[in-house]
């Protein structure tokens, strides 16, 4: 009997399929310089490194240049990520090449994003002395954000983390704010160069319009309905230019389950 | 003839004052001064002010009330989550956080080890890190034992007059009155060889006044001295050092030992109480006599299994069992 290329929807979770696509968004970076921040990215990276984009140069906020590890990483500061690297120098030596203009790319996580791509992942609520939810805080998100020359976005879809608005704006988007008024404006009028090109969540790709720089579902996952990205989106987000992305291949997730991350420490399922 | 650093880890940590501004070495779950930080809690401090980053060293002196404020990027556990007793307390604002970038603490201690007030950079431009409405370093000026270590503005934005580039953001230093810095090894005069990411550890031991160095190994300066393009810190920044063998423990030090994920899931999961926090440091630092109590509590097996190996400097998960 012929094994099926494909997976069918309900055989991997929305997580695993978060991973899949962050993994095959980085294809086309390979011999690129990419920055990878925490979290999902990592593991997603790990993937693509084993699948797509083996000349990929990673490198990390904590200072480690084209970093190729063996075993994913738990964290940034993993000595996973230095064994196998060109460089082990600090955080300066990793976040320096973004503002200089060298680094391709940004793969970045976040708690909530809005209709311009800007992230927030320093609080939820309206009073930053007393936040409804702290979180993580800027991190190196704010630095990816800013001066990578495209930054690739992924946390899972939820109707409270996709709005029309951000509590806090952490990372820049399209939209940005110009202090000290506050007014938003274009990204580049506060001199920032490349801007965020694609939101994988756990049901679908979405990308920022040419012209209006708003975000709209690109593809949808299999077994997803673009009406229900739609209901689990926090604003009237545009479905009409909405295909089925390529389906999940078995193979994706064999080497996702057996090599990238056996022992499911991202426990993505 | 050359002075000998070498001190107990009490005696070091006493140099530290309630409402000093402290940095922690090295990042979240990797090479941090956990012994010190216990070292602190045991101690009583208060009112320190916090730099860099609140994670896994810093929660505890959150949690156990040693610190009332912090300036920095990230309040986080890498995969263990979100650094739960700095989130407890900043959400019933009993804590006071000041958000800055990632590139804005490297800066501000750039500044601060070049001897300049404040240096200029593009960093969070377009960001809420600029809303005048959450800066917190008035309030934080008055906490300090000495305001002047804090910089009266959080930043102020000018017109970059000399390659017009535009709007950018001075960059106040960012100074410490102490830094403590896990290292692997140490020589008795303090210099010191890190191995694995430096974090910010090359900038802060030139940005503080006092450093402090717990140490994996002494070993005899006149050794590392044999090699010294591979030492990251000079004897001259040095102030004392403490011989603590895992001292980094539940971090990873890179040639030594790997994390402890089991014990760092374990704190994530009762620091998110106030009373199991309470229980939690009771347990592992209130009723601990020695550094030495603390290892046989672990348990000698226990230890042997976060062992890292060579050429890796960790411990693979793929063929050593028990890390996960």
């Amino acid at each position: 009997m012929m094994s099926e290329k494909f997976a069918r929807a309900g055989d991997y979770t929305a997580a695993e399929a978060m991973i899949v696509y962050g993994a095959r968004m980085l294809a086309p970076f390979d011999g690129k310089i990419g920055i990878i921040g925490i979290g999902a990215p990592l593991l997603a990276t790990h993937l693509a490194k084993i699948l797509y984009c083996p000349d990929m140069k990673m490198i990390v906020e904590t200072g480690q240049a084209d970093a190729d590890p063996e075993e994913v990483p738990i964290s940034i500061m993993d000595s996973r990520l230095t064994y196998g690297s060109s460089w082990q120098m600090g955080d300066p030596e990793g976040l320096f090449p973004l503002v200089r203009g060298e680094v391709d790319f940004g793969f970045i996580g976040g708690a909530q994003i809005d209709k311009y791509g800007n992230l927030n992942s320093t609080f939820i609520g309206t009073d930053y002395n007393k936040p409804h939810k702290r979180l993580a805080g800027t991190a190196g998100a704010v630095d990816i954000g800013g001066f990578a020359k495209a930054t690739i976005i992924t946390m899972a879809h939820q109707k409270r983390r996709i709005l029309e608005k951000v509590d806090y704006l952490t990372t820049p988007g399209w939209m940005v704010k110009k202090w000290p008024e506050g007014t938003m404006v274009r990204r580049e009028e506060v001199g920032l160069p490349g801007g965020p090109i694609a939101f994988i969540s756990s049901m679908g790709i979405m990308r920022f319009d040419d012209e209006t720089k708003i975000m709209y579902v690109d593809r949808y996952f299999s077994g997803v309905d673009p009406k229900t990205i739609k209901e689990n989106t926090g604003f009237d987000i545009d479905i009409s230019r909405a295909r089925e992305a390529d389906p999940i291949e078995r193979e994706e997730l064999r080497v996702l389950r057996e090599v990238a991350d056996p022992l499911n420490i991202y426990r993505t399922r | 003839m050359a002075k000998i650093k070498l001190v107990p880890l009490r005696e070091a940590v006493e140099v530290i004052r309630d409402g000093d501004v402290l940095f922690l070495g090295s990042l979240i779950e990797s090479r941090r001064p956990m012994a010190a930080a216990y070292e602190i809690v045991r101690q009583g401090k208060k009112g320190l002010i916090l730099l860099a980053e609140c994670s896994l060293a810093e929660d505890i002196l959150v949690g156990y009330g040693c610190a009332v404020a912090w300036r920095g990027c990230y309040t986080g556990m890498a995969n263990f989550g979100l650094s739960p007793a700095t989130l407890r307390k900043i959400e019933t604002g009993e804590f006071i956080a000041d958000d800055i970038g990632h590139i804005d603490i490297i800066l501000g201690a750039m500044a601060a080890m070049a001897g300049s007030p404040f240096v200029a950079t593009r960093a969070t431009l377009g960001s809420d890190v600029l809303n005048p409405d959450y800066s917190r370093v008035g309030q934080i000026r008055k906490l300090a034992r000495d305001p002047d270590m804090i910089p009266r503005e959080k930043f102020i934005l000018f017109e970059d007059p000399f390659y017009g580039e535009g709007q950018v953001k001075l960059q106040p230093a960012m100074k410490a009155d102490v830094a403590i810095i896990h290292v692997q090894q140490a020589g008795e005069e303090g210099t010191a060889r890190v191995e694995g990411p430096l974090a910010f550890d090359h900038y802060f031991i030139h940005a503080a006044r006092r450093v402090i160095l717990t140490a994996e190994q002494v070993v005899p300066e006149a050794y590392l001295r044999r090699d010294p393009n591979r030492n990251q810190i000079p004897c001259t920044s040095v102030d004392m050092v403490v011989e603590i063998p895992w001292g980094g423990h539940p971090s990873q030090v890179k040639g030594f030992y790997d994390v402890d994920m089991a014990f760092i899931r374990d704190y994530v999961k009762m620091a998110k109480s106030e009373s199991g926090f309470q229980q939690w440091v009771d347990e592992w630092v209130l009723n601990i006599e020695s550094h030495d109590s603390y290892l046989d509590k672990l348990g000698a097996g226990n230890l042997e299994r976060l062992r890292s190996i060579p050429p890796y400097g960790y411990r693979p998960r793929k063929t050593c069992a028990g890390i996960a």
